[in-house]
């Protein structure tokens, strides 16, 4: 997978270069707006990683001419946090995903993988992973024949959780994603409700599904 | 004393003096001709004399003069109480308007030129402290991103001992917390710089205050509180839905955090003279009196040795109250220390839902 990265701080850039070249991704960057749009065109990439603060020609507006010259390459959108405005902007000109800045890398990684299996994702109500599934339409989750209620936040985040099933989740990612807040609640809101849904779907279970990673956030996988 | 007062008394004195030499003199005149008369009685009739003088014209004069003085007065200091009731209508919001002035080249024009050149200096001063706390706290978010980014990327790669992994994962929490601090500075300060939007549009107030106590209810197990809705009357209010549910959140999850064991939080929502009454109850310790007006404050804590237990970044009120006032409402704190802290937010205008 070859990816564009364009982000106009060079040490920002060198480490999310560094974690994809980790992770088997060829990397480009790109420092300027209209250097990206020059390098999207002669390049077929499976993936842009777009900052939206850069000098010159800003995100959004590479965005813009990009998908105005009929280039669908999926794009993440990496946004200052508290600019809902800016991202819902993103989003409606073409952006496949966004990311909150400071944003975790490992996250990071985990979204740009994503970008190439766009459109491949299941469309069906089912979702599952493991034992566990979950009904999209019913509200209903089952593992092991046993059904959990869920109250109407406790399925948002599990369903966010199982459609990123294997990603890594970020604190800042679930609040913007299953609360829609567009601020730091500056609480452990999102700790207690996974603990409450941790009781609910791993207790008395084998395997463990919901992991914490340290210094990260979450991820449910086998 | 008003100044006006004060030389209408002097005034007053003056004349009054001048009236007794007044009629010292005149009683002096008047027996130095009657002692030429030989009559009888020769003093007593000076006197009357005297009194009658004094009494048909001095005091007339006297009450002419006072009543001119008065009016002098009040002419000469027109302009200082206009100037006094201009200069009352100026907060650091308006530093950039200027007081009307006359031109006329007296002291007090001179005067208002002299308060003029010094709110610009004033104004001046606010908006360069303004321009540096938005751009420090732009400023810091990169290098946070960046730290951030580094120590995840030494994370993975090298190999550390589990006691070295440890102290950088703390230090990523740490990254974390000034990020947190950073995000809610970059708030503020932009709200003050007036470059925060509000979308408004009308909002069911009553769903979100549910929604809200929902979330206080889960955040509150672990500390042990009782959340409960005591009131919820159903209405709505032209506001902004993000802005209100940060407000919301950042109220309830104060009186959780600061509260203590088996305590409660009481939310309810009513209707009161047309405006949306909130208030959010709780049995924590407590601020002291003399420090309540100061818990809107940026990084206010109140009690210094407790609070640093307690995780969040000290701008989650000064917030609630930036966003209360962009509703054109108001927020209210009182506190009883060890018995019972109210905080009550006033929205304008709260409406019956559509139905």
């Amino acid at each position: 997978m070859r990816v564009l990265v364009v982000e106009d701080e060079k040490k920002t850039a060198s480490f999310i270069r560094k974690a994809l070249q980790g992770e088997g991704f060829a990397v480009d960057v790109c420092h300027h707006g209209d250097e990206a749009l020059a390098a999207a065109a002669a390049t077929p990439f499976d993936g842009i990683v777009l900052d939206i603060m850069l000098p010159g020609r800003d995100g959004l507006s590479v965005l813009r001419q990009l998908r105005e010259r009929q280039n669908m390459t999926p794009v993440l959108l990496l946004s200052a946090r508290g600019e809902v405005n800016e991202r819902i902007e993103g989003l409606n000109a073409g952006a496949d995903d966004y990311l909150p800045k400071p944003f975790v890398l490992a996250e990071l990684v985990a979204r740009v993988r994503a970008l190439g299996r766009r459109g491949t994702e299941s469309k069906s109500p089912l979702l599952r992973v493991g034992d566990l599934t979950l009904d999209t339409i019913l509200h209903r989750a089952e593992r092991g024949g046993k059904y959990f209620d869920l109250t109407a936040r406790e399925f948002r985040l599990l369903e966010f959780f199982m459609r990123s099933a294997g990603r890594i989740c970020g604190r800042m990612s679930i609040i913007e994603k299953v609360w829609d807040y567009d601020f730091d609640p500056g609480t452990n809101l999102v700790d207690v409700y996974v603990k409450r849904l941790r009781e609910k779907i791993d207790d008395g279970f084998e395997p463990k599904l919901l992991h914490t990673v340290r210094g990260a956030g979450y991820v449910l996988k086998e | 004393m008003k100044i006006r007062t004060r030389l209408t008394l002097w005034y007053a004195t003056i004349l009054i003096v001048s009236l007794i030499v007044m009629g010292i003199g005149t009683y002096e005149q008047i027996a130095e001709q009657m002692q030429y008369s030989h009559r009888r009685n020769l003093w007593e009739h000076a006197l009357d004399e005297t009194s009658e003088m004094v009494l048909w014209v001095g005091l007339p004069a006297v009450v002419c003069g006072l009543l001119g003085g008065w009016w002098i007065t009040r002419r000469a200091l027109r302009p200082v109480t206009a100037l006094t009731e201009a200069v009352e209508k100026i907060h650091d919001r308006n530093l950039r308007e200027q007081l009307p002035r006359t031109h006329n080249g007296d002291e007090l024009d001179r005067l208002t030129e002299v308060f003029n050149a010094m709110t610009t200096r004033l104004d001046g001063s606010f908006q360069r402290i303004r321009e540096f706390t938005l751009h420090a706290s732009h400023e810091l978010k990169t290098p946070l991103t960046v730290m951030r980014g580094e120590l995840e990327t030494a994370l993975h790669e090298e190999n550390f001992t589990t006691v070295q992994k440890e102290r950088l994962l703390n230090q990523i929490d740490e990254i974390e917390r000034l990020a947190k601090i950073v995000d809610g500075l970059t708030l503020l300060t932009r709200a003050d710089a007036g470059q925060v939007q509000l979308s408004f549009e009308p909002v069911r107030l009553d769903e979100l205050v549910r929604e809200s106590v929902a979330d206080a209810k889960i955040l509150a197990q672990p500390h042990d509180v009782r959340v409960t809705l005591d009131a919820c009357e159903e209405l709505s209010i032209s506001g902004d839905r993000h802005r209100l549910r940060q407000l919301l959140l950042n109220l309830t999850d104060n009186a959780v955090k600061y509260n203590q064991p088996h305590g409660t939080v009481a939310v309810s929502l009513q209707r009161n003279d047309g405006f949306a009454e909130l208030k959010i109850t709780n049995t924590g310790a407590g601020i002291a009196p003399e420090l309540q007006p100061r818990v809107f404050e940026r990084f206010f804590r109140g009690d210094t040795s407790h609070s640093n237990a307690i995780e969040g970044c000290g701008l989650g009120l000064s917030i609630a109250q930036w966003i209360a006032t962009a509703h054109h409402g108001s927020i209210q704190f009182a506190s009883e220390p060890n018995k019972l802290t109210v905080v009550t937010v006033k929205f304008p205008g709260a409406g019956s839902p559509r139905v």
